[in-house]
């Protein structure tokens, strides 16, 4: 019994001496050793690692890629514009050493990164326009940024490997003129639009009465010629009759043309010596 | 203690006994030695530590490890697709589906400085394991910040009517390919399945102006409509006018000739006759003809030898009185 007392406490012992002296470092974890405050070792690497139980003391810091954000922060562009510009950085710590002197904790690193960042950002963008900014610059504003704060940061054990623009808008005061000019653009639109509409309207109106007028007086034309040839054809068919006799024709036709023109209510004063009177006078 | 001991109360030999303590230990290092046995689902992947480092990734199935301190496991879901939102939140998703905007999220400036109200989700599912678990904290944080910068900056390039109208696959596809690169630089392990415009929309302030330019574009076509309505209809309708004109002189030429050729024709027949006996017909004719019209006139006959001109006037008819002021035309009238 005493035996088996004595094992649980020589394994207890054990048990503890083993816990102080060998600690574990995750592959997410990169630590610092340091003996009474003096830093002797860096450990980077994941595994099982051993220390000077009670004198050793551990320093454990994030190897993954850490997130930084800013609070938006007004800027103001090359053409004196303003904008509101949020970015965040990623960034990671490569030298633990340096880090745990200069900044000796993660907040601390934040904090500082913030000043190193927002200065970063507010001079490259100070040096564009807000065209540039929104549009066409942004990635090569984002690599000059994160090169220039990276240097900065390199002293303390960091990497800065991306800071981003998340947001780049403009404050709300601004915000009211965009809304006036894209209001001013939508109504040019909608007159364009209108007005292209009469146009159109327009011309093919126009174009129809053309063609309607076309149509008539073609058909005009046609008709007038055909009626033309009637006229010929009648009148060649008379003359050719008449022709025969011009003379008779005359007479029967004038005959005709009394019938036609004399008669009810025609006042009519006849010399006696006219050839239908010819034997009213021999009767006298 | 006898004394109060219950008659029926099972017996123990309370006894300690030296080979307990390593009857206990034994059992204590067996349950240890199963406390290594996990199951991997079918969706899920594992990866095991040995000491802090990863050396092995496991598959779905009954899988076993060194018990803890020496070995350890962590597993995730890497079939599940993830997603995250932007300019929005869904607060529940059932019984009805509830949405909340985050204005600052979705509002952002276009390439031609106009300011759109977008609502994008991306979708995204772990590619490689042991990079996702090592290599970034906050994962899907990282996703949200990338996938927010490369959706301005893709918007940016781009004016408002693209992000509105046809360029939104174009846009999508950009962001998606943008976000996948950064990710990729840093290393999360993830793969974006797809960057989805949920909507594109412009902000209420303007929205009514972008209604109506919607609205002027149907004013437009309506306008072409209603024009070509009116062609539509009058076109045809003077093709048949004219038609119809064309038909009418038709009728008029067959007329005129056929009349003409009739009258000709007639003339002809009796020109035959005529010549037959000329002077008999003629006198003929003269009188059928006198006969006709002169009983419907009203007749003066004067003496054509006499000198009193009109004054020689005889009233033929009776009953018809003399007009009072007669005619006094000058007196040469009367002359053949």
């Amino acid at each position: 019994m005493k035996n088996a007392m004595t094992l649980v406490v020589l394994l207890v012992a054990v048990g503890i001496l083993i816990d102080a002296a060998c600690f574990i470092v995750d592959e997410r974890q990169q630590v610092v050793v340091t003996q009474l405050g003096q830093p002797v070792r860096t450990i980077q690497w994941p595994g099982l690692n051993f220390k000077i139980p009670f004198i050793q003391q551990l320093h454990i810091f994030d190897d993954r890629l850490l997130y930084s954000d800013t609070d938006p922060a007004q800027i103001y562009t090359q053409d004196k514009k303003n904008l509101i510009v949020d970015n965040f950085a990623r960034w990671r710590i490569v030298d633990p050493l340096k880090f745990l002197v200069s900044m000796q904790n993660v907040s601390n690193a934040q904090s500082r990164l913030d000043d190193i960042i927002y200065s970063a950002v507010r001079e490259e963008l100070g040096r564009r326009t807000l065209a540039e900014i929104v549009a066409s610059e942004r990635e090569n504003i984002m690599t000059a940024v994160t090169a220039r704060s990276h240097a900065d940061a390199s002293p303390y054990g960091i990497e800065i490997l991306d800071v981003r623009i998340k947001r780049a808008d403009l404050p709300r005061e601004n915000k009211a003129n965009v809304f006036e000019r894209m209001r001013a653009e939508r109504a040019r639109q909608a007159k364009e639009y209108r007005a292209e509409g009469e146009e159109l309207a327009l011309k093919i109106r126009a174009e129809t009465d053309l063609e309607v007028t076309r149509i008539t007086s073609e058909a005009f034309q046609k008709a007038q010629l055909t009626r033309g040839e009637g006229d010929a054809e009648a009148l060649r068919i008379y003359a050719d009759a008449f022709q025969r006799d011009p003379k008779f024709y005359e007479f029967q036709r004038t005959l005709e043309a009394y019938e036609k023109t004399l008669g009810e209510g025609t006042t009519m004063v006849l010399p006696s010596s006219s050839a239908f009177f010819k034997y009213l006078g021999k009767g006298k | 203690m006898q004394e109060y001991q219950f008659p029926n109360r099972p017996h123990f030999d309370l006894k300690f006994h030296p080979n307990m303590v390593y009857y206990a230990l034994g059992v204590l290092v067996l349950l240890w030695l199963a406390s290594g046995i996990y199951i991997v689902q079918p969706d899920e992947q594992a990866v095991v530590f040995r000491f802090g480092r990863s050396v092995s990734q496991e598959e779905p199935g009954l899988n076993y490890h060194f018990p803890r301190p020496i070995e350890r496991v962590e597993i995730e879901r890497v079939s599940e697709v993830k997603r995250i939102e932007i300019g929005f939140r869904t607060i529940s998703v059932s019984p009805t589906p509830r949405y909340q905007k985050v204005a600052a999220e979705a509002m952002m400036l276009t390439g031609d400085e106009n300011i759109v109200d977008v609502e994008m989700i991306v979708q995204y599912r772990i590619r490689d394991i042991r990079q996702y678990l090592f290599n970034v904290s906050e994962q899907a944080k990282a996703v949200h910040d990338v996938s927010e910068a490369a959706l301005r900056h893709v918007i940016g390039q781009h004016t408002i009517d693209e992000a509105l109208t046809e360029g939104k696959d174009q846009i999508q596809v950009e962001i998606q390919e943008q976000v996948q690169k950064v990710l990729d630089v840093y290393k999360v392990g993830v793969r974006i399945e797809q960057a989805r415009l949920q909507t594109v929309s412009v902000p209420e302030e303007v929205d009514h102006a972008f209604k109506d330019v919607a609205s002027a574009r149907e004013d437009r076509e309506r306008l072409k409509n209603e024009a070509e309505a009116y062609s539509n209809d009058i076109i045809p309708r003077k093709r048949g006018e004219a038609e119809k004109m064309l038909r009418e002189a038709d009728a008029y030429k067959i007329e005129r000739v056929k009349r003409a050729q009739g009258d000709a024709d007639r003339f002809l027949k009796v020109l035959t006759e005529y010549r037959k006996a000329k002077d008999v017909t003629e006198t003929r004719l003269f009188l059928e003809t006198m006969e006709k019209i002169l009983p419907g006139m009203e007749k003066y006959i004067v003496d054509s030898d006499g000198k009193g001109g009109l004054l020689n006037v005889l009233q033929l008819q009776k009953q018809t009185p003399p007009p009072a002021p007669v005619p006094m035309p000058a007196p040469a009238a009367g002359g053949n």
